[in-house]
């Protein structure tokens, strides 16, 4: 195992990154792995959220997705650094579908690869202050607050909402932007006064 | 794909769209490549759905307020949420509670909203919190007017009556839609609704 401290590969691009875990076979370079799956993990994680709609199935994604790229990394098989987009987005798409399919695979990864490269919780990320956004979404219109709750409470499109409300779908559309943007004005600046 | 900034960062809106898929699959797949490489949208979309993520927690505690409708309240039910709801016919009363288990308090108020362009509902009596909503979002269809109350703020009421008026607003003036009147009495254990 590499001696490099993390802080070290903070100020590096990805490619940069790739380039050391390359450098390093076996698993030599654990800063550089533990950069790289802490900048890829939430990205492969929304990805998850978006396509698979389910927490667990997300937080499957990026230890799967994760466990091959930095396989392929270690292996030096990622000939061009640059292309580590292109080979993870490829990946993504590739886990999903076989994620819709079967978990047998998780499975079988995680028995070869469990304890052998850095996880942390993706999913982890900083909570909104839930009374401030109450207070903030009292400050909204009706109409901005119905869209924005039936919006977000299942996910729901702007299609639906507006059969559901009797609006446009345009018209859904522009009561959502201006919602969401006042809600998030009002969130980050501190919740209403 | 390094982490801080964005040559060309992905409009709120946009990442929205992409979140509810309601962009086509080519838009939808540059999306989803860029957010894999970029630290800056991705953590854009995460806020995004952190917000979403909040909200749909409030609405689950009952602590928002907001006109909803049939079919949302159906999703709600399905969803597993203890709903209290009190339909008041057009021009009548009810007598209603909380109770400690319920999630959600739901009202539904029948109305003729035919030819109604804009509606307000307005609380009148000892809800503090509540006074003109405006322009309240509404299917003239559906002959009925559904919302759900900050039920914390219910809970905490004295036994009192409440009423609640809808107006139709035109240009030439407003008229009274419905008068809808609420005994409201604290829960007591074992006690009826």
């Amino acid at each position: 195992m590499g001696v490099n401290d993390a802080s070290d590969h903070a100020g590096l691009d990805d490619a940069a990154l790739v380039r050391r875990i390359a450098a390093a076979p076996g698993g030599g370079d654990v800063a550089a792995e533990t950069e790289l799956y802490h900048r890829l993990a939430p990205r492969v994680r929304l990805y998850g959220l978006k396509h698979l709609r389910d927490g667990q199935a997300a937080s499957d994604l990026v230890q799967q997705v994760l466990m091959l790229t930095l396989e392929r990394l270690r292996a030096g098989k990622l000939r061009d650094a640059e292309r580590l987009v292109s080979f993870v987005f490829g990946t993504c798409r590739m886990m999903v579908l076989d994620l819709r399919r079967t978990g047998a695979r998780r499975e079988r990864l995680l028995d070869r690869y469990a304890g052998d490269v850095p996880m942390a919780d993706p999913a982890a990320s900083p909570r909104l202050d839930r009374a401030r956004l109450i207070g903030c979404l009292e400050r909204l219109s009706e109409r901005e607050r119905s869209v924005l709750v039936m919006t977000f409470y299942d996910d729901q499109p702007a299609r639906d909402v507006a059969v559901a409300l009797g609006l446009s779908e345009g018209n859904v559309r522009v009561i959502r932007h201006r919602g969401l943007e006042r809600l998030r004005d009002c969130v980050m600046g501190g919740g209403p006064s | 794909m390094s982490q801080p900034g964005c040559a060309s960062p992905i409009p709120a809106a946009t990442l929205l769209e992409y979140w509810l898929g309601e962009l086509d699959e080519a838009q939808e797949g540059r999306l989803d490549e860029h957010l894999l490489g970029c630290g800056h949208c991705s953590a854009n979309l995460q806020s995004l759905v952190d917000v979403a993520g909040e909200v749909r927690a409030a609405v689950s505690a009952g602590a928002v307020h907001a006109v909803l409708t049939d079919a949302f309240v159906k999703r709600l039910a399905a969803q597993g949420l203890r709903l209290r709801e009190y339909r008041v016919p057009h021009n009548g009363s009810v007598y209603c509670t909380v109770a400690p288990e319920d999630d959600l308090l739901i009202t539904r108020l029948d109305a003729p909203l035919t030819g109604v362009e804009r509606l307000d509902l307005e609380h009148l009596g000892e809800d503090p919190g509540l006074e003109r909503l405006r322009d309240v979002p509404f299917d003239a269809a559906a002959g009925e007017v559904v919302y759900t109350s900050r039920i914390e703020r219910v809970r905490a009421l004295p036994a009192t009556t409440l009423r609640v008026r809808l107006l139709a607003v035109a240009p030439s003036g407003e008229r009274l839609v419905g008068e809808y009147t609420f005994h409201h009495t604290p829960h007591r254990p074992g006690g009826s609704r």
